[in-house]
């Protein structure tokens, strides 16, 4: 049994877990169905949207360069990491090198993907989390399961329960207004006395050379403003051209993300403080990290290059609502992480994730930069067949399936004996268990099979 | 071979042609504005509950620490205010105001003035200067935002400055909020909890 499997069976089996991500996904559905009406042509601005990032992925090299050479102009130093390793140490040598012993971190999925939390833990160096999520799972001494949401799967009792436990000063009302009063008063003084802000970016301006990030929370800010040092950590896919195309990202980004028209914060920072500036950072350094986008985009995942983190492919997937975001195993959960994943961490251990998928379509509807999620998710399962990952009762039964489907009498014989045995089986018009579909009936049931085919009623019908 | 010339020898390709990248934005679809009304536009949007502002009106600049007096009453806070170095506003009377120009771990009131507001959003922007300093404005509890009707735009498009980019640009869009507990909306997250707009007539 894979890692998957087991995962997604242990979710299955967690009733509060459902509750926890339901409230969270159906919200954020209904409020961007709202948002997206409001919006003049949507459907215009998707199109328009997948379209900039593609320009930008097919001249990469060249806007990096740009965006490279504008950073330095503004103050900034500009770092290049090809794994995540290396990402992870430059990262930490200018950390040292700055005398830093404490962090403080804005929520970067960037920085998951590189294992940036566990780098700073080895080397020593204090970490503060001040998104409330990630102030949640770190207290929890857990990983994000959503992008947006990195605590989705907690629900207010379980949130309180570790507040209680964890803060130095910790609510006394059981709200969640109260909840979130008692995260503020723990973090603030952490933010401003880190020596060190790490960020990630959502966008990089390439004629600007400035780094974008949005919060609601403030966060980023007050994490960014006061140490002596920002390092900002971005994949090298997270390029724009130029201001105006980045407010068209924005405007794509909120409503598709949050059903907001946009984040409370959008701040772009451009270098270091200034001579006379009353605040700001001494130094900022950026760290272009690659860990996989450049293979990527030759293997026939450039499409996937134009992901701009918003997680509506995970609100909108019935998959992900029912297993929450820590069954996939990876960074990156729901479709968008199924793509990911394999690309990342190897396809023979993450060989799962492209079944775990109903190809129904919702993921790519809502994609605000149109990301062909389920032909990419198609792709990785032809790959995986190509090169023999699938087990051995898979590649039996497919192949005798397609000897058969390749006799159409035989077929239609086998059908017609198939369909009366399910018949058989079925109880008011639905089948609870199906024998060697165990692991399809134990957590769904199938209808019972129409009283006659299609084939049988359109034969029927030819014959009038 | 170092990282960086690893990564750009594998991202090898044609130089981006400016005139492609700008018709990539022609006509851009984006929230209609009256133009002709973007007092009112941008109040309606000040006024959504996702950017949960209050505002007050003023006629000309030596009104503006009376307004500042009446939200801090209103509050029920002490006319104490953190105010930033900026020359416009010397010639102002603050008699009334304790004032400081550095704000404390929990600032309770600040003031700053936005260079401009757009009325798709509501957003203010601001820069970062000498006479502008960022921190105050994130640390503080109650926002309190100078804003002249005239410098009202109507897209983002037109929040950006002009030129060299300043060392932080930002817009701030409402109270810092977070839904991270069960996607439930509470306010004042990490930062101001109340945005006070005070739109100045002249």
């Amino acid at each position: 049994m894979s890692g998957f499997t087991d995962r997604a069976d242990a979710a299955l089996a967690d009733p509060i877990l459902k509750i926890a991500v339901e409230r969270t996904t159906g919200t954020a559905e209904a409020k961007r169905a709202i948002a997206v009406d409001a919006f003049p042509d949507f459907e215009a601005a998707r199109t328009r949207a997948a379209a900039i990032k593609d320009h930008v992925i097919a001249h990469l090299g060249a806007y990096l360069e740009q965006f490279e050479a504008s950073a330095i102009a503004s103050g900034a130093q500009v770092h290049w990491a090809q794994t995540a390793d290396e990402a992870c140490r430059i990262v930490i040598d200018i950390c040292k090198a700055a005398g830093a012993r404490t962090v403080a971190r804005s929520k970067s999925m960037l920085g998951e993907e590189i294992g940036l939390p566990h780098a700073l833990e080895e080397a020593g160096i204090v970490r503060v989390e001040t998104d409330l999520a990630e102030h949640i799972i770190q207290l929890a001494d857990e990983r994000p399961s959503h992008i947006i949401w990195p605590a989705m799967h907690k629900t207010r009792e379980q949130v309180s329960a570790l507040f209680r436990a964890k803060h130095a000063n910790p609510h006394e009302e059981e709200t969640i207004a109260a909840m979130a009063q008692s995260a503020r008063r723990e973090l603030r003084g952490a933010m401003l006395g880190a020596d060190v802000g790490i960020s990630g970016a959502n966008f990089l301006i390439a004629d600007s050379g400035a780094v974008c990030t949005v919060t609601n929370e403030g966060n980023a800010e007050l994490s960014l403003v006061p140490p002596r040092v920002h390092i900002v950590t971005a994949g090298i896919e997270k390029i724009v051209p130029s201001m105006p195309h980045a407010i068209h990202m924005l405007r794509m980004l909120a409503r598709s993300a949050t059903g907001a028209a946009l984040t409370q914060y959008t701040t772009f920072y451009t270098g270091p403080k200034r001579a006379g500036d009353r605040d700001g950072p001494e130094q900022m350094h950026i760290v272009l990290v690659d860990n996989g986008r450049t293979k990527m985009r030759e293997e026939g995942l450039a499409e996937m290059l134009r992901c701009i983190r918003c997680g509506a492919c995970m609100n909108h997937c019935v998959v992900f609502r029912q297993i929450g975001g820590h069954a996939y195993g990876g960074t990156y959960p729901g479709p968008m992480g199924a793509v990911l994943t394999p690309a990342l961490d190897g396809l023979a251990p993450n060989r799962d994730l492209a079944h775990a998928c109903t190809l129904n379509g919702k993921c790519q509807e809502v994609c605000p930069v149109k990301i062909p999620l389920p032909t990419l998710l198609k792709g990785w399962r032809e790959k995986s067949w190509r090169e023999g990952l699938e087990p051995t009762s898979m590649r039996w039964g497919l192949g005798f399936w397609a000897w058969v489907a390749r006799r159409p009498a035989l077929y239609r014989l086998g059908t017609a004996v198939a369909i009366r045995a399910i018949r058989l089986i079925g109880r008011k018009g639905w089948i609870d268990s199906l024998p060697l579909a165990s692991g399809w009936t134990k957590h769904r049931d199938l209808p019972k099979p129409a009283a006659r085919s299609f084939m049988a009623q359109y034969q029927q019908e030819q014959r009038k | 071979m170092t990282a960086r010339n690893a990564i750009l020898a594998r991202l090898k390709g044609p130089k981006p042609i400016a005139s492609e990248a700008a018709s990539l934005l022609d006509a851009p679809e984006r929230p209609a504005v009256d133009a002709s009304a973007l007092e009112a536009e941008f109040l309606a949007r000040l006024a959504l509950p996702s950017v949960n502002a209050s505002h007050d009106r003023i006629a000309s600049l030596a009104d503006l620490p009376a307004a500042i007096a009446r939200y801090l009453t209103d509050q029920q806070e002490p006319l104490t205010l953190c105010c930033p170095p900026d020359p416009r506003l010397t010639a102002c009377d603050w008699s009334a105001f304790t004032l400081h120009a550095d704000a404390a771990p929990d600032e309770g009131a600040t003031l700053a003035i936005a260079r401009r507001g757009v009325a798709e959003t509501g957003s203010l922007i601001f820069e970062t200067s000498p006479i502008a300093p960022m921190l105050p404005n994130f640390l503080t509890l109650h926002h309190i935002v100078l804003l002249a009707i005239r410098d009202i735009s109507p897209h983002l498009e037109d929040a950006p400055p002009p030129g060299p980019q300043p060392r932080a640009h930002y817009w701030i869009t409402g109270v810092s909020g977070t839904t991270d507990i069960e996607g439930t909306y509470v306010r004042g997250a990490h930062g101001p909890r109340f945005l006070h707009v005070i739109l100045l007539q002249e």
